[in-house]
């Protein structure tokens, strides 16, 4: 509060002095003590009012990014601000209070918004170099089991998913009803049975009724169960299980998409890890990973199959971190706990550098005479301590000890996340929840 | 009759040949869509010369074209494709963005509503009424008139803002959509003409054949508007369902394909009703603070009647709001299940929470500002004991429907909880019994809105007491069959009980048309208790007016944030990825303060508008305020 008070007056000194100015003015220039009085008050509510108004401002401007929850109390105190103000300047009541009842929706609805859990969508999953080709079915099925659900072991727990995105429509245990697609248990030995549906058509793409005949020109139709699973991750539309096809069509074109296709795209081997994991879940002896992405090859064309490389080049490559991790493991993966302690990160006990209570120390920081960066805010101090270390360097630590690389190495969500953290360490308080 | 018959045939005519010279640079700019239909056949001849042409397969309508345009670019995080400043561009462009929608949202709907009032004026017998009706329209339009510069400067900012922030993306989506840039730069001047007309000829266009032109220039503007509003849709609808381009994003040279994507038409109905809504909050915000601030009775008795007539007016358009939602929600399901399922069930479903809680807010205060309004009539107390029983209907349809089904939560949230649903609430929340609710919640409002148009009236109609045993039953059955298929909705599987939304959603539009047709004839013609004490209104109910507006702006701002980040990490969706440090979605937190800040920002910059607007007020003619309370003609908006 204290710190909030400083920086209001910091801003607004000079809309204070010139109230304070106006309370001497009236002092002197009324002789009616009536009037004085009531001159004095209202001024001195103006003052009141003022320094809340900034101190609003104060708050907003420092943790706009922050996580903190109290960014509606700077909207309240506005609404206090105006409501005051209206019951002493009666001209321009009417004003006011439409202003201070504005204000108070806008903080009503911001609190709303900020007491809801707090979920944040990630930055799209990075490519990792994987040498698919030593991995044994164990590991084969496992990432297969990540590539669905996020994670090994996660496949029953509710709300799980991964890249494929297949848990927002399909079920994967007995009993479990798939509103929107059909319930993958039992799927190796149902796609051997649907090859003898009529409706597919099997050796003879020309005489289904479906939105799309084939995959690709000449691609022809699935002739074993596990063709048929490739086929159907290439091409929804070649065959639709009954009652789940695109409302209004009569079931003649699916509302899945093509898998290998934005914007799920996965490659072929990431494919195969899916159909590994789909058999070796039920017991079953899985096809070899050759054999699967051979099936894959077959329904996807050359010129369609995601060139891994080429997303490489689009997007984010030696990151250390790609903010997607918990804030204690971009702390691990970029080396922080190595040189620094940090109350609440699990390791992080170093002495090469100045222990991180930011909360606490970036404002003295920010007013030490010696410092010479551009930051202006607590949070904009920890982010250029960060990215440029050498703006200013704690004493007695020495310059040049900490890697000027990490604006390049960590992704903006990462660091955002750091800054985020750190900014609520503070000095003898417990440490923050790791988000 | 016969030389005013004959009269409105000509204006009708001089309306369409002035239509259609503002149409007629479109035609002419429009050859595109020919070609694009016609591009196999080209395509085929040249191959027939011997030339290659490369063909590509359209990402929506699956038909072929000749490539005509550059594939979307791969941008890298750098300042060839990101340049900015020491700030989050992502923020900047959200503001720039959302100031511009209010501002052109408001100058787009006030002109529909001065085109609404000024032909009651126009069509009233009444020449006292006529005059205020007239007044009234040249007050909105006066207001839009600041508005409107302010919103082409926000518009050039906007520009600015995207070349200077998002060079690669701006440069994508502009190379696909040239044409119909400079058509919407054109519309634009046309705009603008038009309404410079329309405002200063206000006056000398005043009476008989001539304010007969002047209405159907109204009419002009509004289509014009319209169109703009339209144009502007189809860059949203591309960047959320693409269309007219191949797989990598290069342009197949249909423009109609880029612009009507499979979203266009939901966004288009969607966002012209919102329009109307915002429209009448601020209009109606605008003469709550008139109110609030007169002196005189006189113009008490005037804001009040103009914050009524804003306020019925944007309701009006409230109502058909959520079903406008539903369709697009339909087709956003139909064009990609995964998308919906982010919305409703998934990243964003939190929104929908707040969203649900706005819509409540809405209804709760339409409903409490008209409860008031019924204190200045007299007669309407026989109505006031039976508010209690509407306040518990709408609280338990409030309840309901913001009781959320599905949770998105952390994983350790999940595993206190048990699982997705709710132990006890999960059980509730289901889409049936919410649709119940909101329609419990809109019937509601039509009956209020009812109870106040006969407030102080007796019908005298022979078959009165027929008729309103009739109307009365009519709602408690409309209530039984909704509460009834809402409770149904528990014992039948999830896919069937989507079903039940069209039985629930018709039962509440017959009401609202049925029973407002059926009360009009009953009360033509009826006794009056009492006239309408115009300005008599309490103070609390103005402040219903301002939450109102606050929150039909905030709800904007909300929507139109859920629909942008749907796209999650794609400029634009499946086509161009974002590769900014920004391609990941804020929490529901950021969002709702940053929300909140735009509301600000806009509601600080239009009072200062409407100031702007006062400096040069136009007095009220004293004949329109004569006699004004009590023996003031009663608008035709309100009974």
């Amino acid at each position: 509060m204290g710190n909030l008070i400083a920086e209001a007056v910091s801003m607004g000194w000079m809309a204070l002095a010139i109230i304070a100015g106006l309370l001497v003015y009236f002092q002197v220039s009324i002789s009616d003590p009536a009037a004085k009085k009531r001159a004095v008050f209202k001024t001195f509510i103006g003052m009141v009012s003022c320094l809340l108004l900034f101190m609003a401002i104060a708050n907003y401007k420092t943790n706009f990014y922050g996580e903190s929850r109290l960014l509606p109390v700077s909207l309240v105190m506005i609404t206090v601000t105006t409501f005051v103000m209206a019951l002493y300047f009666t001209n321009l009541s009417a004003l006011l209070k439409i202003g201070g009842m504005m204000f108070f929706i806008a903080a009503f609805l911001s609190g709303y918004g900020n007491w809801l859990p707090q979920v944040e969508g990630g930055f799209p999953p990075v490519e990792e170099k994987k040498t698919w080709d030593s991995m044994t079915p164990e590991q084969l099925a496992d990432e297969g089991e990540k590539i669905i659900f996020g994670g090994v072991g996660k496949n029953k727990e509710q709300g799980a998913i991964g890249k494929g995105q297949c848990p927002l429509c399909h079920a994967f245990h007995a009993g479990m009803l798939g509103e929107r697609a059909p319930n993958l248990l039992g799927i190796p030995e149902r796609a051997g049975q649907i090859l003898e549906d009529p409706k597919y058509s099997k050796g003879d793409p020309s005489k289904r009724e479906y939105e799309q005949k084939e995959a690709f020109p000449g691609s022809g139709t699935a002739e074993s169960g596990l063709e048929y699973i490739a086929e159907s991750h290439a091409c929804p539309s070649c065959y639709v299980v009954a009652g789940y096809g695109v409302k209004g069509t009569n079931d003649k074109q699916s509302p899945m998409p093509a898998i290998h296709k934005p914007p799920i795209s996965l490659s072929l081997p990431e494919l195969a890890a899916v159909d590994i994991w789909l058999y070796s879940r039920e017991g079953r002896d899985a096809p070899s990973f050759e054999e699967i992405v051979k099936a894959y090859e077959k329904f996807i064309p050359e010129a369609d199959r995601p060139k891994q490389e080429e997303e490489k080049a689009a997007g984010a490559t030696s990151l250390m971190a790609d903010g997607t991790e918990p804030v204690d493991q971009i702390l691990a993966k970029a080396q922080c706990v190595a040189c620094h302690t940090i109350p609440g990160i699990p390791g992080a006990i170093g002495t090469i550098g100045p222990k991180l209570e930011e909360g606490t120390t970036a404002a003295l920081r920010l007013k030490d005479p010696e410092y010479k960066g551009t930051a202006k805010s607590a949070t904009e101090y920890i982010m250029e301590s960060i990215v440029d270390p050498s703006a200013f360097v704690v004493k007695p630590f020495p310059d040049n000890t900490m890697p000027k690389v990490f604006g390049q190495k960590l992704s903006a969500g990462a660091l955002k996340k750091i800054v985020d953290y750190l900014s609520q360490v503070k000095t003898g308080a417990p440490p923050p929840k790791i988000s | 009759m016969g030389l005013l018959t004959g009269k409105r045939v000509f204006s009708i005519m001089a309306l369409c040949m002035m239509v259609g010279l503002l149409l007629l640079p479109i035609v002419v700019a429009l050859p595109s869509p020919a070609i694009g239909e016609e591009a196999p056949a080209v395509g085929d001849e040249a191959k027939k010369d011997g030339e290659k042409v490369e063909k590509g397969r359209d990402v929506y309508y699956k038909t072929e074209g000749i490539v005509v345009g550059a594939p979307a670019p791969k941008t890298t995080d750098g300042p060839k494709d990101y340049p900015r400043y020491n700030f989050e561009s992502r923020v900047l462009i959200w503001f720039a963005n959302q100031q511009h929608l209010y501002y052109g949202s408001f100058v787009l709907a006030v002109p529909i509503f001065c085109m609404i009032i000024e032909f009651m004026g126009v069509v009233t017998k009444d020449k006292a009424l006529a005059k205020r009706y007239d007044q009234l329209a040249y007050d909105f339009i006066k207001i839009s008139l600041t508005a409107y510069s302010l919103t082409a400067i926000l518009g050039g900012i906007l520009i600015f803002t995207f070349l200077t922030l998002y060079p690669a993306f701006f440069s994508y989506l502009s190379g696909i959509f040239r044409p119909v840039m400079h058509i919407y730069a054109l519309m634009f001047v046309a705009e603008s003409g038009t309404l410079y007309i329309y405002y200063y000829g206000w006056d000398k266009m005043r009476e008989g054949f001539l304010k007969w032109i002047h209405l159907s220039m109204s009419v002009v503007l509004n289509i014009i508007g319209t169109l703009l509003m339209f144009l502007a849709n189809s860059w949203i609808g591309f960047m959320m369902s693409p269309a007219g381009v191949d797989e990598q994003g290069r342009f197949l040279g249909n423009i109609w394909h880029v612009i009507h994507t499979a979203l266009w038409n939901p966004l288009n109905l969607h966002r012209i009703l919102g329009n109307m809504a915002f429209g009448g909050g601020v209009v109606a915000a605008y003469a709550a603070y008139k109110f609030l601030a007169s002196k005189t009775d006189e113009d008490r008795a005037h804001y009040d009647w103009m914050g009524y007539i804003a306020m019925a007016l944007g309701v009006a358009f409230l109502i058909p709001l959520p079903f406008a939602g539903y369709w697009l929600m339909r087709e956003v399901y139909a064009y990609r299940q995964q998308m919906g399922i982010t919305l409703m069930g998934g990243l964003l479903a939190w929104l929908f929470i707040i969203q649900a809680t706005m819509i409540g807010i809405l209804f709760l205060s339409t409903n409490y500002y008209l409860w008031q309004a019924m204190g200045r009539m007299r007669g309407a107390e026989k109505y006031q004991r039976y508010i209690k029983y509407l306040v518990f209907l709408l609280a338990c349809g409030y309840i309901v429907f913001i009781t959320p089904h599905t949770m998105v939560m952390s994983p350790a949230e999940l595993k206190a909880m048990g699982g997705q649903q709710h132990p006890v609430l999960g059980n509730y929340g289901v889409m049936s019994a919410k649709n119940g609710g909101i329609n419990v919640i809109i019937t509601t409002t039509v009956l209020s809105f009812v109870w106040y148009m006969r407030g102080n009236k007796v019908s005298t109609v022979s078959w009165a007491k027929f008729g309103n045993i009739f109307m009365g039953v009519f709602f408690v059955c409309a209530y039984i069959n909704i509460i009834w298929l809402a409770v149904y909705g528990y014992y039948i599987p999830a896919n069937v009980r989507v079903g039940l939304s069209v039985p629930q959603v018709a039962t509440t539009l017959s009401c609202l048309f049925f029973m407002f047709a059926l009360n009009s004839v009953m009360m033509r013609g009826a006794k009056q208790m009492g006239p309408i004490e115009w300005g008599k209104i309490s103070a609390r109910s103005q402040y219903a007016l301002i939450m109102l507006a606050t929150a039909f702006t905030w709800m904007m701002g909300l929507m139109g944030y859920i629909r942008s980040s749907v796209r999650l990490f794609w400029h634009v969706n499946e086509i161009m990825r974002d590769n900014s440090p920004w391609a990941y979605t804020h929490t529901v937190g950021f969002a709702a303060n940053m929300i909140s800040a735009n509301v600000l920002f806009f509601w600080i910059s239009i009072l200062f508008v409407f100031w702007l607007g006062s400096l040069t007020a136009k007095k009220v003619p004293v004949e329109s305020k004569a006699g004004i309370p009590g023996s003031v003609p009663q608008p035709a908006a309100s009974h």
